[in-house]
């Protein structure tokens, strides 16, 4: 029992400091989700900053700004940068770089409210989400469907349609683009949200591929009694395969709805108004060719993020705790 | 053809009816467009032009680009697949130890596959940065020696890409821990009564019962890896700098089809690719005839 | 009770699936406004804004001011992003989906509007009072009108000067009231504003030319040199002894083992690398130019809103950049933004009727829209009546930027359909001369090459298209 335990102590060490190299780039966006804007990125040459930072304003919401040695209210500055600082009970303007913001160590949730401004976060959610949950029922229905075919049935010409369908993941998109464009724009489908859900419908090679491993592992013997008692071959998949396969399955489900979650691309091609952007696509806009918005881009990251990391905590025994263990199988 | 042979060629199509139905309504034209539009001068906006096999003899004999980028994108599968199959499997086995806050940790080795590419590129920047970043200064601190530069040396750009890769095989590491679940807790009872140890035990249980998912992590992660895009593309802005060093086929690839309006020429490029790429899928397939083992069968 | 729990375990997959799918069923596309505008008759167009951000907020304002004023056009804008800009724009376009106006660059337009990709405009303009050649800066109209066609409507234009931190001049014992006027100043300069560690690394550099991004291009044109003669249609940049010049001085920035004389802020080539990429994101505090690890720095006219956002505590100037000696005075004027108008846009004449508002002042002795929106997001406009109003010409430092388009040639990317080719292929090259794998001449020669041969491949393939 010792060397077992010497075995655990080990696996958890390795385990923790694994953990903290990959935790790193979301507790790097949480925290930086949090910082003021003129603390977002490191000094140069210094380390960045890990604790959020955050400004402060006094009683009636002025911020306050360091200004000739002194703490000052601020009451706004105009476009040019002129601003009205209130000192001894006197308004006083002075240029931008005359002013420093006080600063502390503290939660600066001003990022939040402009991200939320900046887009029409429900309404984008709500895109998302049927789109999501609409290809993850396709491809899940229909890619367990034509996995069954080629992990089950042995038929004729079925290993080089196989080779097919994993083949039409090997061609880059781009040279796809275009004509795929011209199909969905004479079907009408553009500025709809049809290209980015029928497709997923008629199986999804991942999952294809995915699916037919975890198929290929059911005991054969199985479907032969269950063929003897006169089952169909559909009964075989809906009532033996797909129950034995739930962990599989919902893996599948899972990969889909983040693929779907963080697509921007298909979204931004096929939609043609910004009412039925995805929250993916709403993300890109705070990154302009001029203009990054930092901080609201961290905070809507976050916020888009937590979901997904929850979903995937709440279900991972879904998928993780095989049903091997209530000895149905084997 | 005997009566069973028919029925299960009835079935069989009947199952992957969707598949086949979907492949001919949105994916043969397109496919059958750019193997027309590799054999043309095509500027996306004109009607393409027939030139014969320039675009080929181009590629071969006049771009020299065209090998560097096939290059750096074989130096990249090479070292990134075998890199991250191993270490995908390793983080599976230690995640489906019996260890406290399991399905934490679980979480944890997911994160930075979902974490947007956009935040997470800015962190790596830094941690890449030859002289104030994380690396280089724990090199610096720990062991007084001065660290490479990274993405700004063209000789370690490569490796940096791939470092950074490995940050994101969570995905496979979760297919990985749900082949392992799949594992009959029969057969290790079976094995310990033979007086197996850990050892014997993962060489002749957990590894054949997983050979599904390790044929899969690799065909797929083939399959990725020589179109390796994204990544790049974020850090590098896509112009391959330093020295073409992080040039990519499907960065080079992507300059040619939006950038230089080179439609043709691009879907040369990918056919190349395709080739490539349905070249060592076939060859991992074939071999795994010998080395995957299924339960079922 | 066993039967009916198992019933109710059967039932909710299903039906939690149709819940979910009720919540998130999508509703009609649109805003209000914008079905009220149709319901009143009017021409609903699309306007695909390539910016985001408050460029685009301040493109959003004038659209809905336009939408205000009059009852027969309704303007919705579609914020594109920038990065999948060229893939949306070309598949949207070529697949037959176009919005009614886009706003694009002025690269990508020269390159588009020789395959007529855009509705000529020229009828339009002729009936535009503001909208004649002679209004704008001279090197401006030549890229809207190709091939004896005007495709689009320059909205912004920019132009390059030194830009430099005061500070680090008064630290360097520099008059900070005095930037660099000659070459032989400016290189002294670059050599007194550097400061290294005692290991030997780079604190500040006094100018890099590949910071904040490579401008060898615009180098090669300040040193008197042609990367391309529009007249005979190709390059002849190898046996020009200014472009070759040019990558000699980006050369000296390198430490070359086999030279004689070494400038002192010269060092190894990945040393160097490794400080322009240790450098922050250029839309941060962490520019190399805001942080002060630069002191110089060849920058665009956008700066001055961009330091007053990112860099409040900066001081700082603006002056002409200095050239070689024996060289004329020169502006790099590089490209523009314009609007163009789709050919298969479905609703060509309602798009008109907006520009022909944008681009119009809004009454006698009144301001254009075009111009609010420049002076928003602190760009040049391309007329030059509208440059010389005092918002811009009177701005201290802003003016100085506009000076350079109205006092000196200006020298702009040639038009040509691989103008993309060409500043890739110019780059590219810097980057073997810096590393040492060319000299000068090899680069120079190799980037001639390069581009002949593209343009030439274009043009056996127009003549093929042609017969």
């Amino acid at each position: 029992m010792a060397t077992s335990r010497t075995h655990r102590i080990i696996a958890m060490t390795v385990l923790v400091v694994l953990s903290i190299t990959f935790i790193m780039p979301f507790v790097w966006m949480l925290s930086t989700s949090f910082k003021h804007e003129a603390m977002i990125f490191p000094p140069p040459g210094e380390p960045p900053r890990w604790l959020p930072i955050t400004d402060v304003h006094d009683d009636e919401g002025r911020q306050l700004v360091r200004y000739q040695g002194q703490v000052v209210p601020d009451m706004g500055a105009d476009e040019y940068g002129l601003h009205q600082l209130l000192v001894d009970g006197e308004i006083v303007t002075a240029w931008n770089h005359e002013v420093e913001a006080v600063l502390r160590t503290g939660l600066h949730w001003d990022n939040y409210r402009r991200a939320f401004e900046m887009m029409d976060f429900w309404q984008n959610l709500r895109n998302t989400l049927f789109v999501c949950f609409s290809a993850v029922l396709g491809t899940v229905l229909s890619s367990a469907l034509v996995a069954y075919s080629f992990a089950r049935i042995p038929w004729r010409g079925r290993d080089v349609v196989f080779v097919l369908v994993l083949a039409t993941m090997m061609l880059p998109y781009q040279v796809t683009l275009i004509p795929l464009f011209s199909v969905y724009s004479r079907l009408g489908w553009v500025g709809t949200f049809k290209p980015l859900i029928v497709l997923y419908w008629f199986g999804v090679p991942f999952y294809i591929f995915l699916l037919r491993q975890f198929f290929k592992g059911i005991p054969e013997d199985l479907s032969a009694a269950a063929r003897i008692d006169g089952c169909s071959e559909f009964g075989i998949f809906a009532r033996i395969v797909v129950p034995l396969s739930k962990p599989a399955l919902a893996t599948a489900a899972l990969f889909m709805f983040l693929f779907q979650w963080g697509d921007f691309l298909n979204p931004l091609i096929y939609l043609q108004d910004h009412s039925q952007y995805t929250l993916a696509v709403a993300l890109q806009q705070f990154q302009s060719q001029h203009e990054s918005a930092w901080g609201p881009l961290m905070a809507m990251g976050t916020v888009i993020t937590l979901p997904v990391i929850l979903l995937f905590f709440l279900t991972q025994r879904t998928f993780i705790q095989g049903i091997a263990l209530s000895g149905l199988k084997g | 053809m005997t009566k069973w042979e028919r029925r299960q060629l009835r079935n069989g199509l009947l199952f992957a009816s969707p598949w086949i139905i979907g492949f001919c309504c949105f994916a043969l034209y397109p496919l059958v467009m750019s193997i027309y539009y590799s054999f043309t001068a095509f500027n996306v906006v004109q009607p393409p032009v027939w030139i014969g096999l320039a675009n080929y003899q181009e590629l071969f004999f006049e771009d020299p680009l065209f090998w560097t980028a096939l290059y750096n994108t074989l130096y990249f599968t090479v070292f990134s697949v075998p890199l991250a199959l191993m270490f995908s499997l390793t983080l599976a086995l230690l995640l489906n130890q019996k260890v406290p806050f399991m399905s934490v940790f679980r979480t944890v080795f997911f994160l930075p596959s979902i974490v947007p590419i956009v935040a997470s590129a800015v962190l790596w920047l830094w941690v890449l940065n030859p002289d104030s970043g994380l690396i280089n200064s724990l090199l610096r601190q720990w062991l007084g020696i001065e660290g490479p530069g990274w993405m700004a040396d063209a000789r370690w750009s490569k490796p940096s890409l791939i470092l950074m890769s490995m940050w994101s095989v969570g995905g496979a590491m979760v297919i990985f821990l749900a082949g392992l679940a799949d594992v009959p807790q029969t057969l290790y009872e079976v094995a310990e009564l033979d007086g197996a140890g850990p050892v014997k035990k993962f060489l002749h249980v957990t590894l054949p019962m997983l050979t599904p998912t390790i044929l899969f992590n690799m065909v797929m992660g083939l399959i990725m890896a020589f179109q390796y895009f994204t990544q790049v593309y974020v850090m590098t802005g896509g112009s391959g700098t330093p020295l073409d060093s992080t040039m990519f086929y499907a960065l080079y690839l992507y300059r040619n089809s939006f950038y230089y309006l080179r439609m043709g020429y691009a879907s040369a490029m990918a056919w190349m690719l395709f080739i490539v790429i349905l070249g060592a899928t076939l060859g991992v397939l074939y071999s795994s005839k010998k080395w995957v083992f299924y339960h079922g069968d | 009770m066993n039967n009916f729990r198992q019933t109710i375990a059967k039932l909710a997959l299903p039906v939690g699936i149709a819940i979910a799918f009720i919540l998130v069923w999508p509703d009609q596309a649109g805003t209000e406004a914008e079905r009220q505008a149709l319901r009143e008759g009017r021409t609903v167009i699309t306007y695909w804004d390539r910016h985001s951000g408050h460029e685009h907020r301040a493109r959003v304002r004038l659209i809905e001011e336009f939408n205000a004023v009059q009852d027969e056009v309704f303007v919705r804008t579609v914020p594109i992003g920038y990065n999948a800009l060229m893939e949306k724009t070309l598949t949207s376009t070529a697949g037959g989906a176009p919005p009614d106006i886009l706003s694009i660059d002025g690269g990508i337009m020269a390159q588009l509007a020789a395959h007529r990709l855009f509705l000529p405009l020229d009828d339009f303009v002729a009936d535009v009072p503001s909208l004649d050649p002679e209004l704008f800066f001279p090197h401006i109209w030549p890229m809207v009108d190709i091939d004896g066609h005007v495709w689009g409507i320059p909205t912004t234009t920019d132009t390059y000067c030194l830009v430099w931190n005061r500070t680090a001049f008064e630290e360097a014992g520099l008059d900070p009231d005095q930037p660099p006027e000659d070459w032989d100043t400016f290189m002294d300069y670059i050599a007194r504003l550097t400061v290294r560690s005692e290991t030997g690394a780079i604190e500040r550099m006094g100018f890099l030319p590949w910071v904040p991004w490579c401008q060898i291009y615009q180098w090669g044109v300040l040193f008197g040199g042609e990367w391309f003669n529009e007249e005979l249609g190709r390059s002849e940049a190898g046996s020009d002894p200014n472009i070759i010049a040019a990558y000699e001085w980006h050369q000296s920035f390198t430490v070359d083992p086999d030279a004689d004389e070494q400038l002192p802020h010269a060092m190894h080539p990945e040393r160097i690398e490794s400080f322009s990429r240790g450098l922050g994101d250029y839309m941060s505090a962490n520019n190399p130019f805001y942080s002060g690890r630069v002191a110089m720095i060849s920058e665009g006219e956008w700066q001055v809103a961009f330091i007053p956002r990112y860099a409040p505590g900066l001081d700082w100037d603006v002056a002409p950049l200095p050239q070689p000696p024996g060289v004329e005075p020169l502006a790099f004027g590089p490209s523009i933004i314009a609007d163009v108008i789709p050919a298969t846009a479905h609703h060509p004449e309602a798009a008109k009727k907006f520009l022909r508002w944008f681009y119009s002042p809004r009454g006698e002795g009144q301001t254009s829209p075009a111009g609010d929106y420049n002076e928003a997001i602190r760009n040049i406009p391309p007329r030059i009546y509208e440059a010389m109003e005092p918002r811009f010409i009177e701005h201290p430092r802003f003016s100085i930027f506009v000076k350079q388009l109205l006092e000196r040639r200006v020298v702009r990317y040639p038009i040509t359909p691989i103008t993309q080719f060409i500043s890739d292929q110019a780059r590219r090259q810097r980057e073997r001369v810096t590393f040492g794998r060319a000299t000068p001449e090899e680069a120079a020669q190799a980037f001639e090459d390069s581009v002949n041969r593209e343009l030439e491949r274009i043009e056996t393939l127009i003549e093929r298209r042609r017969q």
